[in-house]
């Protein structure tokens, strides 16, 4: 049904090759996932086979689409694309036209000649909508309604081939779960060929029949989802699946790789793994691995392209057995003295809302122990973040930092204000904004220090969050965004605070990177004896990194209690929806999606 | 990205270097642009006077070099002028917001009501015209662009995380503001200073058209283009070159301008 060989991402302005190598086959109705992090290259392989790249790029290699060649002929691209082959986009907010009806967009992807009364409310029928969202405009629909709206309209002119790039990432993991659920039933009641990009292995399991892995602009591993799961035969593929905690239990170490994900040129005479790699040799770094057949025998088969597994890693054959996934641990108990943050009764509403951000929240966070607030969007846990922090002044309700009231910044005197500056501070979601673009890290860091009246050891701080004091004098635009982040930790603990507040500090970061972060954050704790307030979303992380936790729904908090005991045995529905909603890697993950 | 630095760019750039070179040395250069040559009267180009003469027997491409002495630093006064003022209320409007955001704008829409030249001729002819008022009046009447520029600008950075954290750190707003905030907005202010110099060019030549800038005899590009407008026919190039001469420097200074805002922006942002 599609075929991609040998194809090679190019930007002649600069010279530097994108991605190079890339062959894979998927036969019609069967599903492939495109796994990788940021860097793989895993989005502009399938932009090439769309002939989507962005301006200045351009692709060789061949690509066949329902048996025909399209890479040389953009007219046969242009028929294909909305007919043969749909896409499905990332951003559910920015994929639709804000000024036209739903029904009208959706109908602009029928075929000519199709009635769109009829085939409308047909198409929403099917993606699980009422016939009337025809009428609403984008802004009336929350997130996980446009995607469907999108998904609807993609399949207006009946494809045989739907790729869908990152379709949920920006979506609730509540809505995540029905959008793929009813991804993977249209799939299949269409009998559609159905191409997946993400970063989530465990999605990719759950999804999708193959799975190919990339990396650093070249294909690792390919196999079949099953077997893949039971058994990786690249270092990388493991890396990847251990990087991403389980929600399940709490591991003693959160597995984490060193670096980043590098440029294609940077490793285009080697393994691009390799300086990452724990099981790397010379061999490695001679040449770039082809990827190759792992038999049972080692003999290559005649056609590897379809089924078969594929490994670009020399040591395919000789690496460990993976080890066994360790087990659990119990996490130590702590706290009971005073606490260093307490929030009675916090109430806010923003002006023109409808409801409020905080109904009333009360929590409390020990010295040393880290509290998460799990939510969804919307669910206030960020107001409740930056209430802590002054960044927001709450209606009513008091928020008390080491014993001192804290609820109005505007009311405190100057004291008051620094010691609350010095005693709580805080880490942000976004890596790419978190720092001023303008200064350098040294610069940044040198005023942090002085405002916290320490002595100006940049060197030291930057040695404390792991990166090589050289940094200094760079500026963010130089640094990858694992790096930004340590440098924002840097930043905010830099006068040891009591209590560091972080606003989801992991969830813009690649898998791998993420893992670091965390472990950087534990360690923090424990020599620096600082309580963290700890706001996320997902589950695993507050499973390996918190002590208690807190769930927040619509401002209120609706269970709270230590996470082995919540996680383990929720109380509430919503919680044990919230557990339901991680992918397990299982193939009856997502489940039946609901009407 | 390219570092080559585009042709019109090149050229706007020699432009404004040799209007500099004129406006700063201009009494060593031609020291006796302004004698009379009453025996020449008006001629045109020929030996001696590659642009020819006007009316007085002054030699018109010596004239012009004089001329962007009193051209150009009034220019950039305003510029400058226009530029502080502009973007120190421009920066309080944005981060404080509220009541002084509310002052800042009506008064940036009370001072664009106002129709800039008109003003500038009144109080000049009031006080009896000449350079300084005129500058002062164009500073007053320029700074609301810069403010509602670095206002905008300002509302952009105002709640990224990265302005937070410095309020987490309680670092004063004025060092938030000046050395948090304009390094990321230096670009659109720069760019808006540009834009007035250009302006603030044209109009000072307008006003010494008009006769209420610059002295009768004055060497300036306006003044000299008023002076000889009705030999028009005599020798064409003792008009058309003081109006080039506005021209190519407005027009560099955009250009210029431009290009650096460009340049400007791009540093520290790319990924």
């Amino acid at each position: 049904m599609l075929r991609v060989d040998d194809l090679t991402v190019r930007q002649p302005a600069t010279g530097r090759t994108l991605l190079s190598g890339v062959s894979f086959e998927v036969a019609p109705g069967e599903s492939v996932a495109i796994v990788g992090e940021s860097g793989s290259g895993k989005s502009l392989t399938v932009r090439a086979l769309l002939g989507l790249l962005p301006g200045g790029l351009e692709s060789h290699g061949q690509v066949v689409i329902d048996g025909q060649r399209v890479d040389d002929d953009p007219r046969a691209r242009r028929r294909q694309r909305g007919g043969t082959v749909s896409l499905l986009m990332q951003d559910p907010f920015t994929l639709l036209n804000p000024l036209r009806k739903a029904g009208r967009q959706i109908a602009d992807g029928l075929p000519s000649g199709a009635d769109p009364k009829a085939e409308v409310p047909r198409l929403l029928a099917e993606v699980g909508l009422p016939a009337e969202v025809a009428e609403r405009y984008p802004f009336q629909l929350s997130g996980g309604m446009r995607q469907r709206v999108g998904l609807a309209a993609a399949l207006a002119a009946a494809p045989r081939v739907l790729v869908a790039d990152e379709p949920t990432t920006a979506l609730d993991a509540t809505t995540q779960r029905e959008v793929l659920a009813l991804i993977r039933r249209v799939q299949r009641e269409r009998d559609m060929t159905f191409l997946l990009i993400t970063h989530d292995l465990r999605l990719a399991f759950s999804m999708c029949d193959r799975i190919m892995v990339m990396y650093a602009g070249r294909v690792m591993e390919v196999g079949r989802a099953a077997e893949l799961r039971e058994e990786q035969h690249h270092p990388y593929t493991r890396a990847l699946l251990a990087a991403e905690p389980p929600a399940d239990r709490r591991l003693a170490v959160i597995p984490s790789v060193p670096g980043s994900v590098p440029a294609h040129d940077a490793v285009a005479d080697r393994c691009g793994f390799a300086d990452r790699c724990a099981h790397a040799v010379a061999a490695c770094r001679v040449g770039v691995p082809e990827l190759r057949s792992i038999g049972a025998a080692g003999v290559p088969e005649a056609r590897p392209l379809d089924g078969g597994r594929l490994s670009a890693c020399v040591r395919a054959e000789e690496l460990p057995v993976a080890p066994a996934p360790p087990l659990g641990v119990a996490a130590t108990p702590r706290g009971a003295a005073e606490p260093i943050l307490d929030i009675r009764d916090l109430r806010k509403t923003y002006p023109g809302a409808s409801r409020p951000a905080l109904a009333g929240v009360s929590l409390s966070v020990a010295p040393g122990e880290i509290v998460a607030v799990v939510g969804e969007s919307g669910s206030g846990k960020t107001t409740l973040a930056r209430c802590v922090t002054g960044l927001e002044r709450p209606d009513s309700g008091t928020v008390l930092l080491d014993g001192g009231d804290c609820s109005d910044y505007t009311r405190m005197t100057r004291q008051a204000v620094r010691r609350a500056r010095r005693t709580a501070q805080m880490i942000f979601q976004d890596p790419y904004s978190t720092l001023n673009p303008a200064r350098t890290v040294g610069a940044t860091l040198k005023e942090a220090l002085a405002a916290d009246g320490r002595p100006p050891d940049v060197g030291a701080l930057l040695d404390l969050v792991g990166l090589d004091p050289a940094l200094a004098a760079l500026r963010p635009a130089n640094l990858s965004g694992g790096e930004r982040q340590r440098v924002a930790i840097a930043r905010a603990v830099a006068g040891e605070p009591r209590l560091l507040v972080c606003d989801e500090p992991v969830s813009a970061l690649d898998v791998s990177v993420q893992a670091q972060v965390l472990t950087l954050l534990a360690g923090l704790r424990e020599r620096l004896s600082m309580g963290m307030l700890f706001i996320t979303h997902d589950l695993a992380v507050v499973r390996q990194l918190a002590d208690r936790l807190y769930v927040l729904r619509a401002g209120e908090c609706l269970e709270s209690g230590p996470v082995q005991r919540v996680l383990d045995a929720p109380d509430h529905p919503y919680t044990r929806k919230l557990l339901d909603s991680v992918p397990d890697g299982s193939s009856a993950w997502p489940g039946q999606s609901s009407e | 990205m390219s570092r080559r630095v585009p042709v019109g760019v090149s050229v706007s750039l020699a432009v404004l270097a040799a209007v500099a070179v004129a406006a700063a040395f201009a009494p060593w250069l031609v020291p006796g642009a302004t004698a009379q040559d009453l025996m020449t009267g008006i001629s045109g180009p020929g030996p001696g006077h590659p642009l020819g003469t006007d009316d007085l027997g002054r030699d018109v491409l010596q004239l012009l070099v004089a001329g962007a002495r009193t051209a150009v630093p009034g220019a950039l006064a305003v510029a400058a002028g226009s530029m502080l003022i502009g973007n120190l209320i421009g920066l309080a409007a944005g981060y404080f917001g509220g009541w002084v955001d509310t002052l800042a704008m009506r008064w940036a829409d009370l001072m664009f009501s106002l129709p800039a030249l008109l003003v500038a001729i009144v109080v000049a002819g009031v006080l009896g015209g000449g350079y300084g008022p005129a500058i002062g009046v164009l500073v007053v009447l320029f700074a609301p662009t810069d403010t509602r520029v670095v206002r905008g600008a300002v509302l952009e950075q105002r709640h990224r995380p990265y302005i937070e954290a410095a309020l987490l750190k309680n670092l004063s707003s004025w060092r938030i503001m000046t050395r948090h905030i304009w390094p990321n907005i230096a670009s659109v202010a720069l760019a808006s200073a540009f834009l007035n110099f250009a302006y603030a060019l044209v109009s000072l030549s307008s006003l010494s058209f008009l006769g209420l800038g610059v002295p009768a005899g004055s060497p300036d590009w306006g003044r000299t283009l008023a002076d000889n407008r009705t030999q028009l026919l005599a020798n064409p190039w003792a008009v058309v070159a003081p109006g080039l001469a506005i021209i190519a420097t407005a027009a560099a200074l955009n250009i210029v301008g431009d290009w650096l805002h460009e340049r400007v922006d791009r540093r520290g942002r790319t990924r």
